[in-house]
């Protein structure tokens, strides 16, 4: 094999693939970094078993040929290249690289060693818009679990009804569900959550959609010229929709960055009792509050103005009320609950509310 | 057909992975092969379940002919392999279809084929809904029974059949039933499920762009179901068309059941030539279910969900919802996933808060007052006739309804029953309470009397 590239192309593409290749990992193959030509074009492929990123760019091919070799040091050493064309030559198990005046030769293993990766065949295709997939991946992977002894919820639910894809994640104390696109396809796809965020820092500013293919067992994500397969997480996903209150007693409509100030400067007191704040919503002087007690530091009660219906109280953890109120971007948005023991609703206080977010209270 | 018994299976697997260490080397091995099972042998094709796709793909793409040279080393009979990804189901490969393989795939799939759902696909009809998994009590014993006749011999003795009763008391679970037990016995009679609904649907489009075949598609049934049969009221011409294919099945023999949420005579708007064929065969209500038939249905329904459920909850549960059974259901439901997603035991301080939060407007607690009131308001009287002595047959038999409601909805004594409505003496309670027990079985007009009250109460 023979081809030149940038260094521009190279380092873009070994910073998107290499950080799949697992150092740790059991087989030494998976530590490397697959390069072949394809097509008059420089394919690089990385994969630790559970995906698999795949992306070409371009390059003069004068012979074609593949190899593989060590991610950390490839694209450690291409990161400190001037930018300049590269040539690559593959002889024998070993890589030359040239670079004006910089040489080296890196020893690899063959190309046959590393794994076939699978391929899909399936019709379940649909395009999602680039930034607001992002969002929605963002907006859900912070309820995924990341307990291993509960596989099922350390993914995120990709699945259709009424007519639409939705994207779902719980811890089994908090829960976010989003609605991505319309779509009359069937899917229900329980895709891992460290797939999604890997997909989230692979995208390139310029790109303006995605392509999902999913089917039984793998999806794969195209974007632009990047490939990300993954495996999907087997076993039953609680039926999670039973657990999103229809209507909830007390409704609080507020202004967010107030809610965001008032729960942070709570949070401070509450570091002791494990983040739990009570909220309290008084709907004659049209206020929320929050109230945390540090039995050795003192105690906090932070008010803002909101529009209630109903009086009441209700405790939550702190850190999670922060991390549902960043996932939304608008000004004003309702908090409901009701009572002590039943799951609290952060929504953006629109009809069509497109993202729910529900925290569990403490009991206390 | 399993070839050899698990043991020799687990065996032939293992040897074979010995050799094959050899030949990939260690770290080969621990990457792929570790953890993988021969799950069986059917016609000569092995399933081997493996950890995901991407081993899947590795087996596929380069291990496939060593995996499959070794085992046939120890058994000749083995002609492929397939991959199956762990606790997914060995199901059919579709890209696979050399001629051999569809000849072994049509030779498996004969087995199957027996199953029920053949036919019925196409009938509407739910599996789900059997006689099996439908409770009994007290309050539909008398449909269940019926119900259970009309599946032995369909078109002969009750026909047609007419179940009626409020909303999500299993009048849809009976009468599916009814049709599903129809085709478990005879698979090739034709039983047709539809909605009222449907029906108009329909008809509304065989008239609009002159489909044919509309009638011809109900007349040619064995059973034929619809459900929610209040809403043709109205419709004219459609129950015109409904009157024609009900005389057609009828003198065919064949079988109707009807559903509604009222009786015939209830449903305004119904023809009279309607109404008088609904109430020919047999016209009966489901009545609310009582407490231990409410407890009865969590328990089944806890335990098809392989989940145990304490006793408080499912009488908290059970007490909290009196009138509908899909309700009652969801509630379970509810607390069920909500302690999957915890990982806790649904108990009863969890369906404590989760219900707390969907039945915040129901009153939870009836006064004795409210049933008096209930009751007089029902039959037209006052409330001081009925605490008065007098004994006119209007006021007696309001006033030993309600009694029986102190008594069966509230639990009170019957001393307390008696001083409620100005009685002195407990045993007029016990006489009026029995008296209306013994009538709601005999007498229809009280049996409705007290639902609609009941209905009343809780709504």
């Amino acid at each position: 094999m023979r081809v030149t590239v940038t260094q521009e192309n190279l380092h873009k593409a070994l910073s998107v693939v290499s950080r799949v290749a697992g150092s740790k990992a059991s087989l030494p193959v998976l530590g490397n970094i697959l390069l072949k030509t394809e097509n008059n074009r420089l394919v690089l492929a990385a994969t630790n078993l559970e995906i698999a990123i795949t992306q070409n760019i371009g390059a003069k091919v004068i012979s074609e040929g593949s190899i593989t070799i060590p991610a950390r040091l490839l694209s450690d050493f291409i990161a400190n290249l001037p930018k300049t064309n590269i040539d690559l030559r593959v002889e024998g198990v070993k890589l030359h690289i040239e670079a004006n005046s910089y040489s080296s030769v890196i020893n690899g293993l063959a190309s046959d060693e590393f794994p076939s990766l699978p391929a899909i065949e399936s019709l379940k295709k649909l395009t999602v818009d680039t930034s607001d997939f992002k969002r929605a991946i963002s907006q859900t992977i912070l309820c995924a679990s990341n307990d291993d002894t509960r596989p099922v919820l350390t993914g995120v639910l990709c699945h259709c009804f009424e007519g639409a894809l939705y994207m779902a994640a719980t811890d089994g104390y908090r829960l976010a569900e989003r609605k991505v696109v319309k779509t009359e396809l069937e899917i229900h796809a329980l895709v891992p959550a460290s797939t999604l965020s890997e997909v989230a820092r692979v995208i390139p500013e310029d790109c303006d959609s995605i392509e999902m293919t999913f089917d039984d067992d793998q999806v794969l994500y195209r974007i632009g010229d990047i490939e990300l397969t993954s495996r999907l997480i087997e076993g039953k996903f609680p039926d999670y929709r039973q657990l999103i209150p229809n209507e909830t007693e007390i409704h609080a409509n507020l202004d967010r960055s107030d809610f965001v100030r008032i729960t942070k400067i709570a949070s401070l007191f509450a570091k002791e009792s494990g983040g739990s704040v009570t909220i309290s919503a008084d709907s004659v002087k049209k206020i929320l509050s929050i109230h945390s007690v540090a039995s050795q530091l003192g105690e906090n009660t932070s008010e803002a103005n909101a529009e209630v219906d109903q009086d009441g109280t209700v405790s939550l953890n702190s850190r999670y009320l922060i991390d549902a109120l960043g996932c939304f971007s608008d000004a004003s948005i309702q908090f409901g609950f009701s009572g002590k023991l039943a799951p609290c609703v952060i929504t953006d206080n629109k009809s069509n509310s497109e993202y729910k977010h529900i925290v569990m209270p403490l009991r206390s | 057909m399993v070839v050899g018994d698990e043991s020799s299976v687990n065996d032939l697997w293992r040897t074979a992975l010995g050799e094959i260490e050899l030949s990939v080397g260690q770290a080969n091995f621990a990457a792929w092969f570790k953890g993988t099972d021969l799950i069986d042998i059917q016609a000569g094709v092995v399933h081997i379940a493996v950890s995901n796709i991407f081993s899947k793909s590795q087996f596929e793409k380069k291990f496939n002919s060593l995996v499959l040279e070794t085992l046939q080393k120890h058994r000749s009979d083995i002609l492929s392999v397939r991959y199956v990804i762990k606790g997914s189901k060995p199901r059919k490969a579709a890209s696979d279809t050399s001629p051999l393989m569809d000849a072994v795939r049509d030779h498996n799939s004969k087995k199957p084929s027996e199953s029920p759902q053949r036919k019925t696909v196409s009938s509407g009809l739910n599996h789900r809904y059997t006689f099996n998994n439908f409770i009994v009590g007290s309050s539909n014993d008398l449909a269940y029974a019926a119900c259970q006749a009309v599946a032995v011999n369909p078109g002969t003795k009750y026909n047609p059949l007419f179940l009626y009763g409020g909303v999500g008391l299993g009048k849809t679970h009976l009468a599916q039933a009814v049709g599903n037990e129809v085709v478990r016995k005879n698979p090739s009679a034709k039983v047709l499920y539809i909605n009222s609904e449907t029906f108009v649907n329909e008809f509304l489009d065989s008239i609009r762009f002159k489909k044919k075949g509309f009638s011809t598609k109900y007349r040619e049934v064995d059973v034929l179901i619809v459900d929610d049969m209040q809403f043709i009221a109205g419709k004219e011409k459609t129950q015109e068309e409904f009157f024609h294919t009900f005389n057609a099945l009828h003198q065919s023999n064949k079988q109707l059941i009807i559903t509604s949420d009222k009786p015939p005579k209830n449903i305004p708007t119904l023809t009279e030539r309607m109404r008088s064929r609904f109430e020919w065969g047999m016209t009966i209500d489901i009545q609310l279910p009582d407490f231990e038939t409410r407890c009865a249905i969590l328990d089944t329904k806890a335990s098809e969900s392989g989940v145990s459920v304490g006793r408080e909850t499912i009488e908290y549960l059970a007490n909290n919802i009196k009138t509908n059974i899909r309700e009652l259901e969801g509630a379970l439901n509810q607390l069920l996933a909500f302690a999957e997603m915890r990982n806790i035991e649904p108990d009863l301080q969890t369906a404590a808060g989760l219900l707390g939060n969907s039945r915040a407007t129901r009153p939870s607690h009836l006064t004795p007052k409210q049933v008096v009131d209930r009751t007089a308001k029902h039959f037209q009287i006052e409330v001081t006739d009925i605490k008065s002595p007098k004994r006119d047959k209007y006021i007696v038999v309001p006033r030993q309804i309600a009694m029986y409601l102190l008594r069966s909805e509230l639990h009170l004594s019957f001393p307390r029953i008696a001083g409620e409505l100005g009685r002195k003496d407990h045993t007029t309670a016990i006489h009026s309470v029995e008296k209306i027990e013994k009538a709601i079985k005999l007498d229809f007009i009280i049996r409705e009397q007290v639902a609609e009250i009941k209905e009343k109460l809780y709504v």
